[in-house]
């Protein structure tokens, strides 16, 4: 993977297949989780972690009439309550904005979805894409990390520790379990990687 | 967003209204963001600048009280206004929360 860098007049990265195929089968995952589907031919070359039977990135169908909180925590922090003291501000605001946003949300990831589908290593974001690509990245990154349970600052500090120091004792104590947590680490670490590249092509734009 | 250590999944609620504050009509409301682990700081500066349109400075203060403070009001005005400010946040992933002003 390679630093998105401004070129001709669009944002470029370098992501290879193997990469893509991962980054399109979470990019997929969130979609999922939103209610909408991409594609029942998604691609099939990246193992999908499951831990204890079951995917970390679960399905979850939803209906417009739904209101409450949503009960998978990964995706409440992807449709947050409105209001931290009036569950009446919180349900109406819901009712207003959910289908709204869920649509929002899994359009763009579509689009990620579709840009990494291209053959070659190439991915080009043009400038008035580069919005939905970095919210698309930061929506995959929220489920990420609720499943890796990172839900302060030293959780954050910590999974970033763990990653970098060389795993210790035996190879064959390391359970499974753990190997999907790192697993899923190095993908949390390559989305935020990826993000801030092209946080860092964007934010100069805003000063034209 | 890097380095606070503040739990933030369950924002507390010091500021409970009662049922008469709450339907106060002529108080402004006002979005409020939280911090959370997962947002990078660029992203929330460059969310509050090309979303609200404030100044690169503005836009970097509120951020930072964000992150030091595990929140800021980052716009004020009527619900309706609130409203649309809030989804636009959660739109980009950010935790945000209508409060009318006083609560």
């Amino acid at each position: 993977m390679r630093a998105f860098v401004r070129r001709r007049g669009a944002f470029v990265a370098e992501v290879s297949p193997d990469e893509r195929t991962i980054l399109a089968r979470v990019v997929a995952d969130t979609c999922e989780l939103l209610g909408t589907p991409i594609s029942r031919e998604a691609p099939d070359g990246a193992a999908r972690p499951s831990g204890d039977g079951a995917d970390p990135l679960a399905f979850l169908t939803w209906s417009a009439d739904g209101i409450a909180t949503p009960s998978d925590p990964a995706l409440a922090r992807l449709l947050p309550d409105a209001s931290v003291t009036d569950e009446e501000v919180s349900a109406e605001f819901r009712r207003l904005t959910e289908a709204d946003l869920r649509e929002t949300k899994a359009a763009r990831l579509r689009m990620v979805w579709a840009a990494l589908q291209a053959p070659g290593d190439e991915v080009r974001v043009s400038p008035e894409h580069a919005m939905d690509w970095a919210g698309a990245l930061n929506d995959v990154r929220l489920v990420v990390a609720e499943r890796l349970g990172i839900r302060t600052e030293e959780d954050a500090e910590e999974l970033h520790e763990a990653l970098g120091s060389p795993r210790t004792g035996q190879q064959s104590r390391h359970s499974e379990r753990d190997e999907i947590r790192e697993a899923l680490g190095m993908l949390y670490s390559a989305l935020t990687w990826l993000q801030e590249s092209l946080l860092q092509v964007m934010l100069p734009t805003l000063d034209r | 967003m890097v380095v606070a250590s503040t739990p933030v999944s369950t924002p507390d609620t010091e500021s409970v209204t009662d049922a008469a504050e709450a339907i106060a009509p002529d108080r402004p409301w006002r979005t409020i963001v939280w911090n959370d682990p997962v947002n990078l700081m660029s992203y929330v500066t460059y969310v509050f600048r090309s979303y609200f349109g404030y100044s690169e400075q503005k836009a970097r203060t509120l951020m930072l009280q964000v992150h030091h403070e595990g929140r800021s009001a980052v716009s004020h005005g009527s619900r309706e206004q609130m409203e649309v400010d809030v989804q636009a946040m959660h739109s980009f992933g950010l935790w945000a929360t209508l409060a009318q002003d006083g609560d």
